[in-house]
């Protein structure tokens, strides 16, 4: 229950959102005695709190929830299991001692700084906005320019208007349900620019965010300057050429007192940077074997943290996976180490996991580079699908059968995505 | 016969939809991976709805507003006056998950508004 | 508004220079007022440059600034002890591509030598020794070790804090419009009342000549000279060690490598002369000359780890120096085109100035108690993990982090606000919340709830750095 805590656990998980609640029920599925999920929030639920829209849950509870209520049930399960659940607790650091035991440090008002061991640790921190300064947009720095989840958190927690006048930078889906979400309060959203020649956000909530609010999308378009003293007044936008380059000669200033930034999001990784495990350049999360397990023995790592998803759904699948790994590790089962090299081909940004095994079904998620439309997938020799389109912003998830791995005598396995 | 095409909002795959009609009469639809696209498109030629989230001011919780959702669709030009309706609500901890504020909003038949999550008193 | 009142020194603008001059003479019985146009001191200039605490040696003796500057170097360690300020002397190299440019080196080191800056040649091998990142065309550096980084805006609260300590009066948000000669000195006016003032000390920044000309004392002209900075990923701490300079000429503009007090890596400035006095803009051909410059010096430095960036304004004058005294005007003082390396010369600044001002016939009497030290603000982060132990043993507050990229806690928060934090930049440049990767993304919110509750204003009141920066407007039903 809320604020037990105690000093040893089988696994303990590092984050409460979506993806630390459904590890940590993994890792008791599998036979982990004691289970703690620490939270640096007041509450666990993660980002999910703040994102109040409906659009969660079809997958895990076959019925579609808002953000609050995902987060609600799943933690109703979580205590109903008998996991330790503290909130208002940060995990400062994570060491390993010589019997491979994990001590995680954290820091909470009431327990101070308390080391807690642990036999296995699941890493859930989810994942940060872009922002500003990663984009670089010359130009004043008024008050008025921030990210889509940030102004979130003001509207729906908090119960504030960023502004009055917005326009939004980016077109995931952040941005998108914001620009719904400030119309319906009152403010005028004047449109969204997108770099892009296509929308970064599910079609879905082009349709209902943007279309039924005559809200316009203006696609191969950036800010190539802020305006304002003080606080933001305009901002001035201009077309993109093939090369995504602005061309200048075309740029139009849009009045406005607010910018909201929805341009991507990454990984939160300092503590498993400061830790020394191995990280993707690419997906900004850990590299990780066929068990979701990183660099470091019996540290494993799901969600947001591992790599951007862009439903919950792929989250709740991939941690309670992840868990129940962790689960497995705190009862000293080792699975056979992969043998199998996953290599990311033609126009395939990422694939995660980094690695696979023939001795069981894995669930691989890989992103494209490009738009491709319609599209081949071909997993080495092995398999291949035809997609009716690929994009960036969506997720591919891809099941490999062991019998189909069976037949495969190499150590590299490369997946390729052209167009059809 | 002319067509219309939607993207069906009813999940995230977002099919493209085509719906084939004679005047009022729907004749074909096509495009829908499932059963629920079909059901959109035609909702939507004839009288498309949507549902939306907001939150309204709560007193005596740790928090200032409480999540909202409406139980069903209201018409789709109504929206903006469903949500100046649902604004004007005012609601005092505790809170359940699930419990309904008001009913029937803007007499419009089970368009009842719901909270999204508990809050506890503070 | 304020009642009218009458003061000894009236010293117009908070920057380092008016806060420096405003703490000096609180050592002596006189009633000191500061005004200051913005919501908090230090959010002209001095919280906008590369804090460098220059050694004193690219600077010749025949200008006051070249003479100024050594002697505000060495005051320096004095002033960390009392204020507690993020300061360290971590070492200036500047380095040499050709055989030419040693020679220019060599000269730099004559010069160093005769104004008793400590120097030391570097050949090729120390150098990569020292600083294995650095470009391999490199062949020998110029290094000084009392050149030193600071966090500028934390010299300036504290400095303030330690003024206001020993009876200082600090008047915010009060625009100085106009000063009049009246019956026994100067009358001031400002946005937040009037004040009669014995003597007045222009220390106004880029705005100094109008300040000046509200007196007719304005033999000068400010021309603002711009200077771009970029902030690097956290990821690059410990990439390079020490202040690199190239080999000063026509091209790299004083552009440099600067690891900054908290390790960040930070890159810049540029200087583009401009004359719009409010211009803080960033912009790409900026972006592109310092990445374009540095890459030379550290090829593994690139635009796309940059966090964030800003822009600050030089005050240089038509001079091309330090315009500092008595003026025709009686009464009336200047602490004026107070350029670069003017936080450095700062401290000597002050000194030289109320030597003058007591010269003139001020009177300069001690007080019998003068307290040097302000409390030094706790940064939890830096801490061990023994004193953070007992940091939140002590203090519960330390137990809830409000920035998780800086790992600043609630009890540094509300400390700053104790002690004089009022808007949300001013608890970032107290405590570095938001100043990490997601630059704000987390704990805005909960900075605005802080300073909501210490101050007791409402949320929507709340701005990023006062007058018109709001942060947040109230939803239809409320507004
Ligand atoms: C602003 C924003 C809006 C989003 N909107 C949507 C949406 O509308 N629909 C959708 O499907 N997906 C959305 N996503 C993606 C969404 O985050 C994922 O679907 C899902 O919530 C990810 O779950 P997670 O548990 O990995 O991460 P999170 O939900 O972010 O949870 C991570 C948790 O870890 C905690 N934590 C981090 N570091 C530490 C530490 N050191 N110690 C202790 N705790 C720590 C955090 O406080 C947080 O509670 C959004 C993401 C963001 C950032
Ligand atoms: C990019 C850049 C890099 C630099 N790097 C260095 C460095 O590394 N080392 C170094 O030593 N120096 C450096 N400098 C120079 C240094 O920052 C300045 O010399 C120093 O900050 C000047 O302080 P100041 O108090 O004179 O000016 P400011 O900090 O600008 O203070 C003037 C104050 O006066 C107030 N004011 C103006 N008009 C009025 C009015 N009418 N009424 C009331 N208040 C008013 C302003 O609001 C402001 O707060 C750099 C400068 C720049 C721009
Ligand atoms: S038709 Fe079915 S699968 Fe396709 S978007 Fe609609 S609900 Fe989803």
């Amino acid at each position: 229950m809320f604020g037990r805590m105690n000093r040893r656990y089988d696994t303990v998980v590092v984050g409460g959102g979506p993806a630390g609640m459904g590890a940590a029920l993994g890792a008791l599925d599998a036979g982990a005695g004691k289970v703690l999920v620490l939270e640096r929030d007041g509450e666990a639920g993660g980002i999910l709190n703040q994102c109040i829209h409906a659009g969660f849950g079809l997958q895990y509870f076959r019925e579609e929830l808002t953000g609050p209520e995902y987060a609600e049930r799943f933690l109703a399960q979580v205590i109903d299991r008998d996991i330790d659940v503290m909130p208002s607790s940060y995990v400062t650091g994570l060491a390993v001692d010589s019997e491979g035991t994990k001590q995680v440090r954290v820091l909470n008002e009431r327990a101070g700084l308390a080391s807690i061991e642990a036999a296995s640790v699941v890493l859930a921190m989810g994942c940060r906005e872009r922002t500003r300064g990663s984009i670089r947009i010359p130009g004043t720095r008024p008050a008025g320019v921030l990210t889509a989840g940030l102004a979130q958190k003001l509207v729906n927690q908090k119960g504030y208007l960023p502004g009055k006048r917005v326009a939004i930078l980016g077109s995931g889906d952040i941005g998108l349900i914001m620009a719904r979400r400030l119309t319906l309060e009152g403010a005028e959203v004047v449109g969204v620019f997108e770099l892009m020649p296509y929308s970064n956000g599910l079609n879905r909530n082009v349709v209902q965010c943007l279309d039924d609010y005559d809200i316009p999308m203006h696609l191969s378009t950036t800010v190539v300057e802020i305006h304002g003293r003080d606080r933001l007044e305009a901002i001035t936008v201009a077309p993109v050429d093939a090369h995504l380059q602005p061309q200048l000669d075309k740029a139009r200033k849009v009045p406005c007192d607010t910018l909201l930034l929805s341009i991507g999001l990454i990984p939160d990784n300092e503590l498993a940077r400061q830790i020394g495990i191995q990280l993707d350049p690419v997906t900004g999360g850990p590299v990780v074997s066929s068990t979701l397990e990183t660099s470091l023995p019996g540290v494993f790592a799901c969600g947001n943290v591992l790599h951007v998803h862009d439903v919950v759904d792929y989250v709740t699948a991939e941690s309670l996976r992840a868990g129940g790994f962790a689960g497995e590790w705190s009862r000293e089962i080792r699975r056979p180490k992969d043998s199998i090299q996953l290599v990311p081909g033609n126009n395939v940004r990422y694939c995660v996991p980094h690695t696979l095994s023939p001795d069981r079904e894995h669930t691989v998620f890989m992103r494209v580079k490009q738009r491709v439309e319609p599209a081949r997938l071909r997993v080495g020799g092995l398999m291949e699908k035809t997609l009716r389109f690929v994009i960036p912003a969506e997720m591919i998830s891809l099941k490999i059968q062991p019998e189909m791995l069976d037949r495969f005598h190499g150590d590299r396995l490369t997946i390729d995505i052209d167009p059809a | 016969m002319s067509t219309e095409n939607y993207v069906c909002i009813a999940c995230p795959i977002g099919c493209p939809l085509e719906l084939v009609h004679e005047g009022d009469q729907i004749v074909d639809v096509s495009g829908n991976k499932c059963v629920r696209g079909a059901k959109y498109a035609r909702q939507e030629f004839t009288d498309p709805r949507r549902t939306f989230s907001t939150t309204v001011p709560i007193e005596g919780s740790n928090w200032a507003r409480l999540p909202v959702k409406l139980a069903a669709p209201v018409p789709k030009d109504r929206i903006l006056e469903a949500a100046q309706a649902v604004h004007q609500l005012r609601v005092q901890a505790p809170i359940r998950m699930g419990e309904v504020l008001a009913r029937d909003l803007l007499g419009l038949d089970g368009v009842n508004v719901v909270a999204t999550r508990s809050l506890g008193r503070a | 508004m304020r009642d009218a009142t009458t003061c000894d020194v009236a010293i117009i603008g908070g920057g380092i220079v008016g806060c420096m001059i405003a703490r000096e003479l609180s050592r002596y019985r006189l009633k000191v007022v500061l005004v200051e146009k913005e919501a908090e001191v230090g959010f002209g200039t001095t919280k906008t440059n590369s804090g460098i605490i220059h050694p004193g040696h690219h600077t010749t003796l025949d200008t006051l600034k070249g003479r100024l500057v050594v002697k505000g170097n060495q005051l320096y360690d004095t002033l960390q002890a009392e204020l507690g300020f993020g300061f360290r002397r971590i070492g200036e190299l500047v380095v040499a591509r050709t055989e030419e440019e040693v020679g220019v080196l060599r000269e730099m080191e004559e010069l160093a030598h005769q104004k008793g800056v400590p120097v030391e040649m570097w050949d090729q091998a120390r150098l990569r020794r020292e600083e294995p990142n650095l470009s391999r065309e490199l062949i020998a550096a110029l290094f000084a070790p009392t050149a030193g980084v600071i966090n500028p805006y934390e010299l300036a609260f504290a400095t303030i804090e330690s003024a206001v300590l020993n009876g200082v009066e600090l008047w915010v948000d009060a625009l100085v419009t106009a000063i009049d000669p009246v019956d026994g000195g100067l009358r001031v006016t400002t946005r937040d009342g009037e004040l009669t003032a014995h003597t007045v000390v222009n220390a106004a920044g880029v705005f100094s000549d109008r300040v000046a000309a509200m007196v007719g004392a304005d033999t000068f002209r400010i021309l603002p000279r711009k200077g771009e900075e970029y902030m690097l990923d956290g990821r690059l701490k410990g990439l390079v060690r020490r202040l690199v300079f190239p080999v000063p000429n026509k091209v790299s503009k004083g552009t440099l490598i600067i690891p900054t007090y908290d390790g960040t890596i930070m890159v810049g400035p540029t200087a583009i002369d401009t004359d719009d006095r409010h211009d803080v803009s960033t912009s790409p051909e900026g972006a592109r000359q310092i990445f374009d410059l540095v890459r030379g010096l550290c090829p593994s430095i690139s635009e796309r780890d940059t966090i964030s960036e800003f822009a600050g304004l030089r005050a240089a004058s038509d001079t091309g120096d330090f315009i500092i005294g008595r003026t025709a005007v009686p009464g009336f003082y200047n602490a004026a085109g107070i350029q670069s390396p003017g936080l450095t010369a700062a401290p000597a600044i002050a000194l030289y100035l109320i030597q003058q001002m007591g010269e003139d016939g001020l009177a300069l009497v001690e007080k019998e108690r003068w307290e040097p030290q302000v409390e030094h603000p706790v940064r939890f982060a830096q801490r061990s993990v023994e004193e953070q132990r007992a940091l939140v043993e002590a203090d519960p507050a330390h137990g809830r982090v409000v920035c998780r990229c800086e790992l600043v806690t609630e009890a540094e928060v509300r400390a700053a606000i104790a002690h004089g934090a009022r808007t949300v930049d001013g608890v970032k440049f107290r405590t570095r919340t938001g100043m990490g990767r997601c630059q704000g993304g987390f704990c805005t919110t909960r900075v605005m709830e802080l300073l909501q509750e210490e101050l007791d204003i409402p949320f929507h009141s709340l701005t990023k750095r006062g007058g018109g920066s709001w942060m947040v407007t109230p939803m239809g039903e409320e507004a």
